[in-house]
């Protein structure tokens, strides 16, 4: 299988037409049961392997005030027992079949990742559908968990000044909309989820016709229809999840924010509001964040990390969103540069795109950089899930992973130069300082 | 278990293979005239190429002058007889290849990979970075002022340090003991001259080694390679002595590192574990497994299945060319420190005093398994097994008797191996924390030293 999605890349570098690639959007077969639930299967026999990944729509968007982090706190109690299987039954089940699993929750959506030797299909559904018809929530298990995911928000803030600033930047570049809440939830609100709360969540968001899943490896596609049909089929199917109403207004003047830590040098992050992922202007937003920090020749770790010492570090990245998220900029000051100081010098690296654009050349060089980062996402069975699965949440089919090389290659040097001047403005932008206890800027 | 999720660049570590009894892919092995030991193995599912070259020019070779090798491996992407330091990057980037250079332990190298259309430009360029650095100053200093700034830095991030003061405690008087990203008064020290030094005595034919896995003909490449590197003329390779450290230990001891602002403790306990050729090493990952080695395991479960004290604790062994170490690792909140280390040191009571069933030993087997071949799938990590082949000097039957050596692990074997190898007492711990707060409740533990973190060093 790999052998395909390297001949895909090489023929996209020579500029030849994706559709000449042996992967193609016809190999996923794809069925929806009546409950709702979405399937997409490939069948990659080049290890005796595979994989399922199961896509819910539901992530911090999804909360309110009082029971933030709920989503993610589902992502740790999806482990802790249900009808057929005890605590502890699912790990154990797993690992004793020589699998492994793994989940991550975003603001988006929360995705459940099993990694298990062919023979184990059936027992990968029996554990899934169990958990999904009927999870236990166990108030003894609830209140043990708690107090992982305390630790695990303490453990990100106490090694991650990101994310610290992540979090406040976040909170003040949206006003409304629930993007504004961090991904792990309000300390106080961890402390204090009800039994309640759980349940309606649960059943709000659990309903099969609110998930994808996505089976790639040494599998039938047959095969894996009838165990769905046998297992996640019975799981009836509840009313769709309630839309998300609030919509954030446009941003109409600079916002600032600073907080404090016994740190080195300042910490800077500019965010500016962009559209939601599957908005024409995504594939430009994207190539613009590798042209400011992707390699040691990007603009801003060249300008401000190589050839000066005004930053230490500076990475870029497009917030992906059912809504509109945040494009992230953010730069770690070199000695005795200021938070002021470095604001204006990443600001004129902006300015700079805007005013002049970017050469053929370079823009080329992350679209060769786009492409070899794609493919090598799916050289794996692993990376060929996550990105079907993510693209047709995303992007509403998983046929558009298809396209999007061809997407990247059409972007312009004037689309790069339109996307900089519209989105990248003073109005637009909220700016926050993590700035070191000692020594407070003026 | 939650991951920030990025779009496209979502790698989630593969899991592959598990049922296959996997094998080393052939391979051909040969020495230059000079000395250079070549690897060439042909992958050809994909058309990439991918280089692992190992020099014996690690930090176990700094001296007193920490971070030395770190700077000299950096330094070797710094420019060259044919092109400077950006040219270099800006050739790199633009086809999308990797380059990069390091120092670890026990050897320094080079890792790129690239697809073979571009091989004529990446060949040429690290036959530069190889062969003729300059180790331009200008740049060399601008580096050393980042270094310098991010040895502070990282000490924001007690997991980013503990690793330094725990191997700084356990390796006493042997270099591993060094830090080898050096500290703040060494790193001012090394001049651009030092590193060209450096690497003029450590760079050697006759103790490097350079390894080719990709879409290639053998015969095509054994002649490019003989070009690029065959005429290349070094110092003689040093032939030192070293003797392996001793780590036994006649008491517990305990390194309390004060960071004024923790709100959590990060700790590792533990002392002695395995060089890198242990015949053993096998056996101890398995057992390893039960207590610290995945989800299910005794730590993680008593940990943070069974209490919520944290959330995550495992344990691990470090091996070196010389020696190795245990650790278990986690972290809690300030004001349970002293419940999660307890029990911690319970559960490890526990693996010497029950000792492993059949059916949990079964399922570590199948775990164990199923984790390894996904190790060596990519072309780029059958490269660096081929590197560290040269390194510690093992060849493929290490991997092609794994699962053998698995399967045939008895819960009597296990209870040698954890008498053999797993600590149980006079145990050596690091706590990074707010030493106001946990101090005296440690002093439990063994004789206690007391550190600030913003101190220089470890």
């Amino acid at each position: 299988m790999r052998l395909k999605k390297l001949l895909l890349f090489s023929a996209l570098i020579a500029g030849i037409s994706v559709a000449h690639a042996q992967t193609k959007p016809d190999d996923v077969k794809t069925f929806t049961l009546a409950n709702g639930m979405k399937f997409l299967v490939l069948e990659d026999h080049s290890i005796p392997t595979a994989n399922m990944y199961l896509f819910w729509k539901v992530g911090s968007r999804n909360e309110v005030h009082g029971i933030t982090g709920l989503s993610h706190f589902f992502e740790h109690m999806m482990f802790n027992g249900s009808k057929n299987y005890g605590p502890k039954q699912f790990d154990r089940v797993m690992e004793a079949n020589g699998g492994s699993n793994n989940a991550y929750t975003t603001e988006n959506v929360t995705v459940y990742t099993d990694w298990f030797q062919k023979d184990a299909l059936e027992t990968i559904f029996k554990l899934e559908s169990d958990r999904i018809a009927s999870l236990s929530i166990d108030p003894k298990m609830v209140e043990s968990e708690r107090g992982v995911v305390l630790s695990e928000r303490s453990t990100g803030l106490e090694n991650s000044n990101y994310r610290m600033l992540g979090e406040l930047v976040q909170s003040v570049a949206f006003q409304e909309h629930p993007y504004m809440f961090p991904v792990i939830g309000f300390e106080s609100d961890i402390k204090s989820w009800t039994q309640e709360d759980l349940e309606n969540y649960f059943k709000t968001y659990y309903s099969p016709n609110n998930a994808t899943v996505v089976v790639v490896g040494d599998i039938q596609a047959d095969q894996v229809r009838k165990l769905a049909d046998q297992y996640m089929a019975p799981i009836p199917a509840r009313g769709l999840p309630p839309k998300i109403r609030t919509i954030e207004p446009q941003q109409n003047g600079e916002r600032r924010v600073n907080a404090y830590k016994d740190i080195t040098t300042p910490n800077v992050l500019l965010a500016y509001h962009t559209p939601q992922t599957g908005h024409e202007d995504y594939y430009a937003l994207d190539l613009f964040s590798s042209l400011l920090t992707s390699g040691n020749s990007s603009r801003l770790i060249k300008s401000l990390v190589m050839d000066t010492t005004i930053a230490s570090r500076a990475f870029s990245f497009l917030g992906e969103g059912f809504d509109p998220n945040i494009f992230n900029i953010y730069a770690i000051a070199g000695k005795g540069v200021s938070a002021p100081d470095l604001e204006k010098a990443l600001l004129a690296q902006i300015d700079l795109i805007i005013k002049d654009g970017v050469s053929e050349n370079e823009l080329q060089k992350v679209k060769n950089q786009k492409l070899m980062e794609f493919y090598r996402s799916l050289e794996t069975i692993n990376g060929k899930a996550n990105s079907m699965g993510t693209y047709d949440v995303f992007f509403g089919d998983y046929k558009k992973m298809f396209e999007a090389p061809k997407l990247y290659e059409k972007v312009t040097t004037e689309d790069i130069k339109r996307v900089a001047a519209k989105y990248f403005t003073e109005r637009n932008r909220t700016v926050g300082y993590l700035l070191p206890e000692k020594n407070q800027e003026k | 278990m939650k991951k920030i999720f990025s779009l496209l660049l979502a790698i989630i570590p593969v899991f592959a293979m598990a049922q296959n009894n996997f094998k080393v892919p052939k391979y051909e092995k040969f020495k230059l005239k000079n000395g250079l030991t070549i690897y060439l193995m042909e992958q050809h599912e994909v058309p990439l190429i991918n280089v692992s070259a190992v020099f014996d020019a690690g930090s176990i070779q700094d001296g007193e002058r920490f971070g030395t090798a770190s700077l000299t491996a950096d330094g070797l992407l710094f420019g060259t007889k044919k092109y400077t330091k950006s040219q270099i990057e800006e050739m790199t980037d633009f086809v999308g290849a990797n380059l990069s250079t390091y120092a670890s332990k026990d050897n320094a190298g080079l890792v790129s990979s690239f697809a073979v259309k571009d091989q004529d430009k990446l060949f040429d360029i690290i036959q530069q970075v190889l062969l003729f650095p300059t180790f331009d100053a200008t740049e060399f200093n601008k580096h050393k002022e980042r270094t310098l700034l991010e040895l502070d830095q990282q000490k924001e991030s007690p997991r980013s340090v503990i690793g330094n003061y725990f191997n700084a405690l356990v390796f006493k008087n042997f270099p591993y003991a060094n830090p080898g990203g050096g500290i703040k008064s060494t790193v001012e020290n090394i001049s651009s001259e030092d590193a060209a030094a450096f690497y003029k005595s450590n760079y050697t034919t006759g103790k490097g080694a350079i390894a080719i896995v990709g879409d290639f003909k053998t015969a095509d490449m054994k002649k490019r390679i003989t070009t690029l590197f065959g005429s290349w003329k070094t110092a003689e390779a040093r032939m030192v002595k070293r003797v392996a450290p001793d780590l036994e230990f006649d008491k517990s001891r305990v390194l309390l590192v004060n960071k004024d602002d923790a709100r959590e403790t990060t700790f590792l306990i533990g002392g002695k574990g395995v060089d890198y050729n242990s015949a053993d090493y096998v056996p101890v990952i398995v057992v390893n497994t039960i207590l610290g080695g995945r989800f299910t395991s005794w730590l993680n479960d008593a940990l943070r299945v069974n209490s919520g004290l944290t959330y995550g604790a495992n344990s691990r062994f470090a091996r070196y060319k010389y020696a190795g170490t245990f650790a278990i690792s986690t972290f809690t909140k300030n004001a349970t420190t002293v419940p999660a280390i307890d029990m911690a040191l319970q559960v490890l009571d526990s693996l010497h005093t029950s000792g492993i069933d059949e059916t949990t030993l079964a399922s570590a087997k199948a775990y164990v398994k199923g984790d390894f071949p996904p190790d060596y799938e990519s072309a780029g990590a059958l490269a660096r097994l081929l590197t560290d082949m040269f390194v510690f000097n093992f060849d493929e039957n290490y991997i092609n008797t794994f699962q053998n050596k698995v399967d045939g692990l008895t819960t009597a074997q296990a209870k040698e191996i954890i008498k053999t190898y797993f600590p149980k007492d006079k145990l050596q711990f690091v706590l990074v924390g707010k030493a106001s707060e946990i101090k005296d409740q440690v002093k439990k533990y063994g004789e206690i030293t007391e550190k600030q973190i913003k101190a220089e060093g470890f």
